[in-house]
């Protein structure tokens, strides 16, 4: 015989394994016990919609990889692998996308980790990793939160902005303004393709 | 049923990373994608407890490190896991799903941010972007909006005493099942049940109060 706290705690694992199956399944509503305490019900929700995966940024996951990399080799030559104290790898602001879980298996609660790098993201949202504490009012009720790295669109735009003033060298203004400014400043188109070509060598641009 | 599963029949079915595992075992080069899979579910559960990002890279590095070099020292322990769990056994699917690696590594993860949180009292320090938010007295419109939009769930975890919380998180962020959370945290499953169940009242309080 189950006392009921006993009794009430297997009713709220029940609700807890229907409420991530019916996450997975992406479906909102589900028969609930109507024995089981509404609060409790909420709570449940309210946690499943607040507490989300968070994902490091990728320079760190890069660079703990290459650390495991090295700890790795010094296995195979015998050696010991070194754990570092405190040396952390330099953190890095993160930015926030929301995604929805791709487990499958939600049967008893046991559910599949979601594998960064064999789970494609849906991005839903973008914010700063600061956001962290609006993420009720962010994410959408039943997606499951990610937050990834933000160094990632910092290099593409600092790419991106080289080449640009690559592209810019290399496409002088053929307007008034554009002759107007290279006799002032006594540009000769060849000397000025000479430059780009070095520019575009060192960037590995082909215009 | 449960005689089969101790025949050694079974086992090679239930820890769904055997595979990796001992590939990482060969060459601890593979080790890469035991990390990969995991280390979203071990940062989450080290930020949760730590509650910042710096503090949370550091625990994760050492997780690990220290799984990589642990693992030759790992034993797969199915059986005995199993042979606790008889009526789960019975059911299949779910004890398809136990991961015993898994529960090895969050053993680890839970060791290191139990040592952090220990130095973090001896120490501590105030996350950068509460300093931030501290830091910004003319700014109040923006800060009292950030307060005003803090979660009253989150906020009601972080108070929860210490096992209650770990529970919570293993539950709701790696959504690990009561045996699994039982694993990891040395409880019974029923404790576990019992754990979050209480957990769940206590946040339902909290949020009652805070709405009223």
């Amino acid at each position: 015989m189950l006392s009921g706290g006993t009794r009430d705690a297997r009713r709220t694992e029940r609700y807890l394994d229907e409420l991530m199956a019916a996450d997975q399944r992406r479906v909102s509503e589900f028969p609930v016990d109507t024995d089981m305490d509404p609060a409790i019900r909420l709570a449940a929700r309210e946690l499943r919609a607040d507490l989300v995966r968070v994902h490091p940024s990728f320079r760190f996951e890069e660079a703990l990889a290459a650390r495991l990399a090295a700890g790795a080799m010094r296995l195979r030559a015998g050696l010991r692998v070194e754990i570092a104290e405190a040396d952390g790898v330099p953190a890095t602001p993160g930015t926030m996308s929301a995604f929805r879980s791709h487990s499958t298996t939600a049967q008893g609660g046991a559910v599949t980790a979601i594998p960064p790098d064999t789970a494609p993201a849906q991005p839903q949202a973008v914010a700063s990793a600061s956001a962290l504490r609006r993420l009720p009012e962010m994410a959408a009720r039943q997606s499951r939160p990610l937050i990834v790295g933000g160094v990632g669109m910092a290099s593409a735009a600092i790419s991106i902005g080289a080449v640009y003033v690559a592209w810019r060298h290399s496409h002088q203004a053929s307007g008034r303004m554009g002759r107007a400014a290279r006799t002032a400043h006594g540009r000769a188109a060849g000397s000025s393709r000479r430059r780009t070509g070095v520019i575009n060598g060192i960037l590995g641009v082909v215009s | 049923m449960l005689s089969r599963a101790k025949e050694g029949a079974r086992p090679a079915r239930l820890d769904r990373d055997r595979g990796l595992v001992e590939a990482a075992r060969r060459d601890p080069a593979c080790f890469d994608a035991l990390y990969r899979k995991y280390l979203a579910q071990v940062y989450s559960y080290a930020y949760y407890e730590l509650r910042d990002h710096h503090a949370a890279e550091d625990a994760t590095e050492r997780v690990f490190m220290q799984a990589l070099a642990g693992l030759p020292r790992f034993e797969e322990r199915v059986d005995d896991f199993i042979a606790s769990r008889s009526v789960m056994t019975e059911s299949g699917p779910d004890s398809a799903e136990i991961s015993t690696f898994r529960i090895w590594l969050f053993r680890i993860a839970h060791n290191v941010v139990a040592n952090e949180r220990r130095r973090d009292r001896r120490r501590p320090v105030t996350p950068l972007e509460e300093a931030a938010e501290l830091s910004a007295p003319d700014d109040v419109a923006e800060t009292a909006a950030a307060r005003e939009a803090f979660s009253a769930a989150w906020d009601a975890v972080a108070r929860l005493p210490q096992d209650r919380r770990r529970a919570i998180i293993l539950r709701f962020v790696d959504e690990m099942s009561t045996a699994e959370i039982g694993a990891i945290l040395g409880r019974s499953e029923g404790a576990v049940r019992v754990l979050l169940h209480r957990a769940l009242r206590s946040v339902a309080d909290d949020l009652r109060g805070h709405l009223s």
